[in-house]
Parts: structure tokens; sequence; C-alpha cells
């Protein structure tokens, strides 16, 4: 069974046709009017694991496939050429509940990924979508280190990092919805604004009538990618990032403030030693001259 | 006349004169850089996979072979602060070859860095074009760069009155190029005069300091900024950078020095030698700081849920050899003793033994910090785990071998080993014009 789009093509080109412009002249900026921000839905209890969207990404980005990773329930994880994994696990409190995990880039409402890379590669568009410039990249994989849930990965042939570009470069070609999404045989997948994207999420759920948990609201601040889970992401074998927003700037300044603090009392613990055995070179060089 | 002024020979040749066992070095370090060599070919020709094959656990050898030599280059720098900040003097004796030995730690740190990233030829573009002020590594780019600038106009000055010395001695091409390295044309020019001025060497001496010891604790804050590796995460790495990178500073600096005389034929001059033990208690001192810290952290964080368990890891998980072998005993415990000994019983050998135990517990320290910190977050049944390649090897016993090499070029051609009448830069610009008043060099010249 299909389920609805969240908004019709003529909204998503206007929303999205600047989105493949914008990078390319540098006019992007952090997330501004939610309102207006984009999200999908992965509903991990209506996928069947076919892995279309893992083939439908690859076809898309022209990925490579790298081993057996599009067999069904191969366990597999991101890398340069695998944008979205989809794996089975179990419900570790129940193993009886298992379900298939869609996993890519979550697209956070503030990238920690975006914070440090240090040549601006990353940027958050307005519409969502969080894009690493792979021309700009130069492979230092701190983006890496700083995403809560571990996605960009190196590709060891292209020597940048790449991740899910949540399909921003599909939309100038008039397509309306990322490639993964369209690929979804039975409506697990869906693309809307975020905030409808997040009402139809716990109607999902509600209808359900199971017990579950929605990702992505709260996570790392808030995400464009909204997972619904049987179960917490730790307890399904994600990784879980904390409920707020990560390496925030000012935590960064406080940081480097104990640096420098730590710094400041070194020189001064050097002035003080210098004080102390000065007296010596003093008068050495007064017995000299 | 000019004849007369007789200094060491220091060119390159008539250090690779003599000595069989200079030979001998050469030839082994030669033929780990050709292993490097070997190894960075396969990987253009393969994949740079061959090198560092982990997705997961990206940074590896290279990164810590870069915060290994980094962080001691920037520990010298804090080092020769004692000498040409704060006034203690006997420290300048040893200051060209603390200037240079930070300088090519630092470089070929670099240079680790150069390999490991994708492509190293858009970082100076990039980070041109559009640095981002939110990143850590951004300002430790620019604050190494600043703290290259100021230790390299740093080594220039120090060295600047033995190149003038040089040039008076020698003739021809080598006079010229000498000449205009000296900026002797300009004598009377306002740049000369500047930087024969001592006001302006502890100017660049306190620039190189203040901009060292910012980018330590940047590179302290690279690692510490990233909130979901809660092992480096905090304000604790940026300290304890600070007081590692000075004892492994120490530990390079006593080495070299040592390595330096005893393989020449004059004795060490004993200000050198005292001031040998009386740094080996200092870095004594630091190791029981350093150790104080790492208990300090392994306490508090235990208490964290958060930190538990990276700490684990590295207390009764896989790296606890590593952990309690080489960071704790080999470079905490162990070497204090054979320090203070030295330096009781004025026994350099005892000293430079400690010095090479902390050196190699700071290199696996280094090397834990930055691979145990990577394995978590994670997913708990499926956690990562990561041994060098021998590619990987290769390519870090390259680096060090061509920094050795450098080193020793470097030692003799900058004429870097102290002799009893080294004295400070700008007495020695007056020893020079003295010299060359009462040698009538001048008029010989005009
Ligand atoms: S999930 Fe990671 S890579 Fe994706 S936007 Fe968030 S921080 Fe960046
Ligand atoms: S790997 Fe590329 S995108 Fe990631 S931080 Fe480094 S330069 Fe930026
Ligand atoms: S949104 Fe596009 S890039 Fe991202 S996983 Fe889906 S198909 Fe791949």
């Amino acid at each position: 069974m299909k389920k609805k789009s969240f908004i019709n093509r003529r909204q998503f080109i206007k929303a999205m046709a600047g989105l493949s412009i914008a990078p390319a002249i540098g006019l992007t900026s952090a997330a501004g009017a939610d309102i207006n921000q984009f999200g999908k839905l992965a509903d991990t209890f209506t996928c069947i694991g076919c892995k279309r969207c893992m083939s439908a990404c690859k076809r898309w980005n022209s990925l490579k496939v790298e081993r057996n990773e599009l067999v069904s329930d191969k366990n597999t994880d991101l890398s340069g050429n695998n944008w979205v994994v989809v794996n089975l696990r179990s419900d570790k409190k129940n193993k009886t509940q298992r379900n298939y995990m869609h996993w890519a880039c979550q697209h956070c409402q503030e990238p920690a990924c975006a914070g440090v890379c240090p040549v601006s590669a990353i940027k958050k568009l307005d519409s969502g979508p969080v894009v690493i410039n792979e021309k700009k990249c130069i492979g230092c994989r701190y983006c890496y280190q700083a995403c809560p849930f571990k996605v960009p990965r190196f590709d060891f042939e292209k020597r940048v990092t790449r991740k899910c570009t949540l399909c921003y470069n599909r939309f100038p070609l008039n397509y309306k919805k990322p490639a993964c999404v369209a690929a979804c045989p039975v409506g697990a997948l869906a693309f809307g604004y975020r905030h409808e994207i997040i009402r139809e999420a716990k109607k999902r759920l509600h209808d359900l009538k199971k017990p579950g948990y929605i990702m992505g609201i709260e996570e790392a601040g808030g995400t464009a990618m909204i997972t619904l889970l049987p179960a917490r992401p730790e307890n399904m074998g994600l990784i879980q990032a904390p409920k707020k927003i990560i390496n925030q700037d000012l935590d960064k300044i406080r940081i480097t403030s104990g640096g420098f603090m730590g710094a400041s009392i070194i020189a001064y613990a050097m002035y003080l030693y210098s004080g102390i055995i000065i007296n010596p070179d003093k008068e050495n060089n007064d017995s000299t001259n | 006349m000019i004849q007369q002024i007789k200094y060491k020979s220091h060119s390159a040749l008539d250090a690779m004169g003599k000595k069989k066992s200079f030979y001998i070095w050469i030839t082994c370090l030669l033929s780990m850089i050709l292993l490097c060599g070997f190894a960075l070919l396969a990987s253009f020709v393969t994949s740079l996979e061959i090198l560092e094959f982990s997705i997961k656990i990206p940074w590896a050898g290279m990164i810590s072979t870069y915060v290994f030599l980094v962080a001691a280059g920037s520990g010298l720098c804090i080092i020769n602060a004692l000498g040409a900040v704060f006034g203690m003097h006997r420290y300048e004796i040893l200051g060209k070859r603390i200037a240079f030995l930070s300088l090519t730690l630092i470089v070929f740190g670099m240079l680790c860095i150069v390999l490991h990233l994708g492509h190293p030829e858009r970082m100076p573009i990039y980070n041109a074009i559009s640095p981002n002020f939110r990143s850590a590594i951004s300002w430790m780019g620019a604050l190494y760069s600043g703290y290259l600038l100021f230790v390299g106009l740093e080594l220039y000055l120090l060295i600047r009155p033995d190149l003038f010395k040089r040039s008076l001695a020698s003739t021809g091409r080598i006079r010229t190029i000498l000449t205009l390295l000296t900026l002797e044309k300009f004598k009377n020019s306002v740049l000369v005069k500047l930087l024969e001025n001592p006001g302006f060497h502890k100017v660049i001496g306190t620039l190189a300091f203040l901009a060292g010891i910012s980018a330590l604790s940047m590179l302290g804050s690279v690692f510490a900024h990233s909130e979901s590796r809660t092992l480096w995460y905090g304000p604790y790495y940026p300290a304890y950078f600070i007081v590692s990178a000075i004892f492994c500073g120490y530990a390079f600096l006593i080495i070299m020095t040592i390595i330096s005389h005893k393989t020449g034929d004059d004795p060490m001059p004993a200000q050198v030698m005292s001031l040998i033990f009386e740094m080996a208690q200092v870095l004594a001192l630091l190791l029981a700081v350093g150790l104080l810290f790492i208990t300090c952290r392994i306490t508090l964080g235990l208490f964290n849920p958060l930190q538990q368990g990276p700490l684990l890891l590295l207390l009764k998980g896989p790296f606890m050899v590593g952990f309690w072998g080489f960071e704790i005993f080999l470079m905490s415990i162990l070497p204090v003793f054979f320090l203070l000994w030295g330096a009781q019983r004025k026994s350099l050998p005892s000293v430079f033994a400690g010095c090479i135990m902390v050196l190699t517990g700071a290199f696996v320290m280094r090397y834990l910090f930055v691979v145990a910190g990577q394995i978590f977050p994670n997913i708990s049944k499926d956690l990562p785990t990561y041994l060098p390649t021998l590619m990987e090897i290769f390519v870090l016993l390259g680096v060090f071998a061509t920094f050795l090499l450098v080193y020793t070029m470097g030692e003799k051609v900058l004429a870097l080993k102290e002799t009893s009448s080294s004295s400070l830069p700008e007495k020695s610009n007056d020893l020079i014009e003295e010299h060359i008043i009462k040698s009538g060099v001048v008029n010989e010249r005009l």
C-alpha cells in the first residue's frame, strides 16, 4: 500500500529549485525557518528489507556496488558508496521484535559535521538537507568524528568523505521525492515538510497500537530524518545520540578556554620557576661582566 | 686575514666524511625512506585504503604520529621560552637546537597530516578562501602556521651571526649566497637594524611562545570538541596536551643533545652537561604532574557513565597492555627513577635511557588516545578494532627516518652543536663587529 505524499509537486519544486544552485554560488545558510524544512520518514514497521532504496540511491548517485550489500538480510555498514543501509535488527529486550533499520544521514537541524569542517565544505541548506561539497572536501574525516551518528564515511577512491544528500540535486530536475523514497514499494519511506513528517510518524505509531519510538524529534537537537522504531535506538542496535544540540559553539569556547587557562597556568609556573632559578643566571652574568 | 677566523667546518660534506657509523646511520635512514616511498606509491596506484584502512577508525597511525611529533615540537617552543622570554640565559645555549628541532618536528608532523588527507592540495586553497572559524582544525592550522613563521625567524636570528662569520671565511658563490642570507648589503637599513635589536629577538621569542602554546592547546581542542567522542571530550585534553608536550619536548631535546655530543670528538661543555641534568630533574617533575593528570582523569571519568566505556577499554580492555605497560609504567613511573638517579649521579646514560622510555611510552600513549577514542560511540556487539598495516608502519618509519635525516643534516649544516664559547645572539653580533674591526676585514672588503 502506497502512503500519501505530504506536499504537492509545485510546492516541492519551488522550494527545492534553488538548492542545487545554492551551494555552487555559496548562498547557503543554517537552519532558519523550520516550517519550510523538509524531512524524510523511515517507518521500520513497514519496511520489508527489499533494499530497493539502497539500489535506487546507488543508481541516482552513481555509487559502486562494493560487495554483496544489496543482497537481502546481508548486514552492511555505511561507506563512501553506501549512503543508506537497511539492516535487520532485533529489539534487545524483546528478541521477537525484528525490524529492518533504514539508516542514513539524519540531516540534523544543527549539524555538528558542518560546525567542524575546516574548509566549510559542509552546509545545511535552507530547506533541510546537509550537503558535503565533494569538490572542496580535503578528506580530513573530522566531520565523521563530530557526527553524533557516525555517518559521513571516507571514500578511499575519491579520497573525500561522502554521505546522503537528501537528493537535493533531484529537485531542479522535477523529481518529486528522493530516489530512495520514490523506490520504496511499500511506502515505508515518505518525504515532505518536517513538521508534517513528524505528524505522520505520530499518526502511524498511533495507528499501529504498538509500543514504539520516534527518533529524530529531539536527537542531536532534532533531525530532518524521522525514524519510527519499535524501541529506543540503542536497543535496536543504532547509535543513540544525546537529546540536545551537540558541538555547540559556546561549548567549544568553554573547552578551548579550559586549554588556555591551562596554558596560562603553565606560563605562570615557568615565570615563577625562572624567577626562583634566575638569580644564579644573573650572578653568572655579573661575574662574567 | 679572513682565514684567521677559525671555526669548525660545518658543511654537510664534512659531516659525511669521517665516520663509518655515520654512513651506516644514513644508509638505515635511506632504506626506511625507500620503504616509505614504496608504500606511498602503492597507495597512489591502488588505494589510500592500504595505509589507513579502517572506515570506522579513520584517525590512526598517521594522526597519532602527527600528535606525537607536533606536540613535542610545541613543547620545545615552551622550553625555548624559558631562555627567550623568561630570561633564563643558560637555556640560550640550546636556543638554536631547540628552534631547529621544534621546527623540524612540527614540519614532519604536518607531513603526516598531508599523507593522511585525501586531498592535501586543496587544504591551503580552501583554508584561505573559506576557513571555518567554528572549526578547531582551522584555528590550529592558522596558529601553527604563525608559530612556524615566528620560530623560523627566531632560528634565522640565532644563526645569522654564524652565517656572517662563515661568509667572511668563504669565497666565490658561497660567499655571495651567505652575504645575501645575512642581508649584509643592507647593513644600515631599518630592517637589519631591527633584526639586530635584542628587543626584537625577545618580541619574536614571545610571539613564538604565544603562538606555540595556543596552537598546542588548540590541538587538544581538535579532539576535545568532539562531544560524541566521550574519551576526548572536555577541557581535560587541551590542558593535558600542554603538560605532556613539555615532557616530550624535554625528552627529545635531551636525547638529541646527548647524541650530538656523544657522536662527536669534543667533550660535552660543562654548561650543557649541567643543563641536561637540570632538565632531567624538571622532566621527572613533569612526569609526576602528568601522572597526577592521568589519575584524576581516570578517577573522575569512571564516575561518568558516558566515559566509562572508553576508559575501561584502556584499563582492562584490548588497550590494557599499552595503557598500564607503556603509558603508566614506561612513560610515567620508570623514567622518573632513571632521570633522578642520573641527575644525582651525573650519569648521562641513565638520563638518556629515561628519555627514551618517555618517548616510547608517549608514542604509545598518543596512539591509544587517538585509536581508543574512536571505539565509542558504536553498536556494542560490533566494536571496531584497529592494528596498523605493514604499509602504514613503513610510512611512519619513513616519516621518522626523514625527520632524523633532515635533523642530522641540519645539525651539521647549521652547526647546532653547542660549544663552550656559544653565546647570546646579540653578544655574537657584537663580537663579530669587534673582530671585523680589529682584523681590518672591513677595510679589506671596502
Ligand atoms: S547525521 Fe551526522 S553527517 Fe548527517 S547532518 Fe547530522 S552530523 Fe552531519
Ligand atoms: S572530511 Fe571533508 S567534509 Fe569532512 S570535515 Fe574534512 S573537509 Fe570537511
Ligand atoms: S535521500 Fe537520496 S542520497 Fe539520501 S539515501 Fe535516499 S537516495 Fe540516497
